[in-house]
């Protein structure tokens, strides 16, 4: 396929590209799998790689990089625990971020979504999908080996409980990383978008060292990526130095 | 004191001796994946490998036994006529950090045929045949009116080589008809199993579809009246004219109800739907007598009320 579009790695992500068209940015994440597209992404072929686009509109990761998110991504090699993975929207682009050598161990609830997410992993083949729910993390803590990572996407009132017990039971140890798009709507409310999340930062950052977290809007109202890496590290700046807070407006407005 | 520790990571089973010697193990529960995922699965006190029995004996009983997951845990008491309790966090992580991966390809094989083992098992419920049920009785019948609104407007010309679509169209076209019939049949007879108080009160296939814009039978017991009563509407609730009914537009008896009445009686059912789904989901009392009475009253109060 001909594009007029030129693709390079993101820095530090050799797996994920950006294209620039005029000025249209988009991402896109080299398949693991085969076409068909997955949920009607396009695909294109650039030079002898296969790249899937990763719209922020569909993807909470993808608006993430969009609105400038500076922690750690999936990397190529490591193995991810994927909380919350419904049909696989995005948990396919985790699986294409850390490559064939890879794995992603997707934990989904709901009958139906994990109908589709088991026929996805028939043939994205670095995917390991587990029906289970994630409150109870000792029912597939054997399945699960040491995860580098975790990225979870939950849409309940509880989300951060959820996470902080799969981290403490699954993750590798210190250093290991995580992504959690924090949903603000689940959460009640009797507080604003930002209060939930500076809450949650709050709780957060006993056991996480933070990145600064970002904003999903436009792409996804009242919903924030926020992360970092397990474990409270004297080397790296502690929060209030590492999140310089940013102006009012641009967080709250949208 | 430190355990014995047996757990199981999908394919095989190991065994953590209470001090630092290596893990011994693999046992495998079963050669072939799909098998292995299946006893892994239900893990009866026969899957336990008798090499880890063994195994297990030759420990001796000086250290407590404790198996993950619990399932294992239990077929292991069963076995060895021994209480076996279940690992606290600690040892959970020693385990995890001791075992080496399987190999990927039986990995991944096992996996696709563990999620293949739990998928059927959700999908075997009551509860989960009658959504399924619920959507695709809803799609057929939106299909069959469909296809006889194109067939209204469709102009006949005797003799027009288009004749013999037509016949083709209308075989298939009450051959839609019959399966939804049939559909519609097994749905009513599956709500009357699965949620009986809330089918007496407003309906077989009302109920069904309740259950299934909720998620299930528990998600629609725990809503207030007030979202059941909007429950599948398209509109937003708005403090101006906000949808009054969703699903439940198609409740039984609602279209005696004078149409200015209507609202008032969406909000009365929805009160008694909430009850009747409690019963059905929490006591499993016949509680239908007493709601459909009270709904009768309200149906005769609102027809006296008139407009």
């Amino acid at each position: 396929m001909r594009t007029g579009r030129s693709f390079r790695p993101v820095e530090g992500s050799p797996r994920l590209f950006i294209s620039r068209h005029g000025d249209r940015r988009e991402l896109w994440t080299e398949a693991v799998g085969d076409l068909p597209p997955v949920y009607g992404e396009r695909w294109v072929e650039a030079g002898n790689r296969r790249l899937r686009q990763f719209e922020p509109g569909r993807s909470k990761l993808a608006a993430a990089v969009t609105r400038g998110w500076t922690g750690d991504l999936p990397a190529p090699g490591e193995q991810w625990l994927y909380l919350g993975a419904a049909s696989g929207t995005t948990a396919s682009h985790v699986a294409d971020l850390v490559g064939p050598l890879g794995r992603v161990y997707a934990i989904e609830r709901s009958v139906r979504p994990f109908a589709r997410l088991l026929a996805l992993a028939e043939r994205w083949p670095n995917l390991r999908p587990i029906l289970a729910d994630a409150r109870v993390p000792r029912d597939y803590a054997m399945l699960v080996p040491p995860v580098d990572g975790l990225y979870a996407d939950v849409a309940q009132p509880d989300q951060l409980a959820i996470v902080l017990a799969n981290a403490e039971l699954l993750l590798r140890g210190d250093g290991a990383r995580l992504l959690v798009a924090l949903k603000t709507p689940s959460m009640g409310r009797g507080r604003s978008a930002g209060a939930h999340r500076d809450a949650s930062e709050a709780t957060l950052a006993d056991s996480i060292t933070l990145a600064p977290s970002v904003s999903l809007d436009p792409f996804h109202r009242g919903h924030y990526m926020v992360g970092g890496r397990w474990g409270r590290s004297s080397k790296l700046p502690s929060r209030p130095a590492s999140r310089p807070t940013p102006p009012r407006g641009r967080r709250r407005g949208r | 004191m430190r355990p014995t520790l047996v757990v199981g990571n999908g394919p095989s089973l190991f065994l953590l001796g209470p001090d630092d010697r290596p893990v011994s193990g693999p046992y495998p529960v079963d050669s072939d994946p799909r098998r292995a995922a299946a006893r892994f699965e239900a893990f009866r006190p026969e899957d336990v490998p008798s090499p880890l029995l063994a195994a297990v004996e030759a420990e001796g009983a000086d250290h407590p036994l404790v198996a993950s997951p619990a399932r294992i845990a239990r077929a292991l008491a069963v076995r060895l006529n021994r209480p076996v309790g279940e690992p606290d966090t600690e040892d959970l992580r020693r385990a995890r950090t001791a075992l080496s991966p399987p190999e990927a390809s039986d990995e991944r094989r096992f996996f696709l045929a563990l999620g293949r083992v739990r998928l059927e098992e959700a999908m075997r419920s009551p509860e989960e045949v009658l959504i399924t049920l619920a959507r695709e009785e809803e799609r057929v019948e939106r299909s069959v009116g469909r296809e006889a609104r194109a067939a209204e407007s469709f102009v006949r010309v005797p003799g027009s080589p288009l004749d013999r679509h037509l016949d083709t169209w209308a075989r298939a076209r009450s051959a839609l008809g019959d399966l939804e019939e049939a559909l519609r049949h097994t749905l009513e007879s599956q709500a009357r199993l699965v949620v009986p108080n809330l089918s007496a009160l407003v309906g077989s296939r009302t109920a069904a579809r309740l259950v299934a814009a909720a998620g299930g039978v528990r998600p629609l017991a725990r809503m207030p009246s007030a979202r059941l009563q909007l429950l599948g509407s398209r509109r937003r609730p708005s403090p101006e004219r906000g949808p009054r009914f969703g699903v439940l537009y198609r409740a039984d008896r609602l279209a005696e109800v004078p149409i200015g009445r209507r609202g008032a009686y969406a909000r009365s059912l929805a009160a008694l739907a909430a009850i009747a789904v409690r019963a059905d989901a929490t006591t499993h009392r016949d509680v239908s007598a007493a709601l459909v009475a009270r709904r009768d009253r309200r149906v005769d109060q609102l027809r006296r009320e008139g407009r």
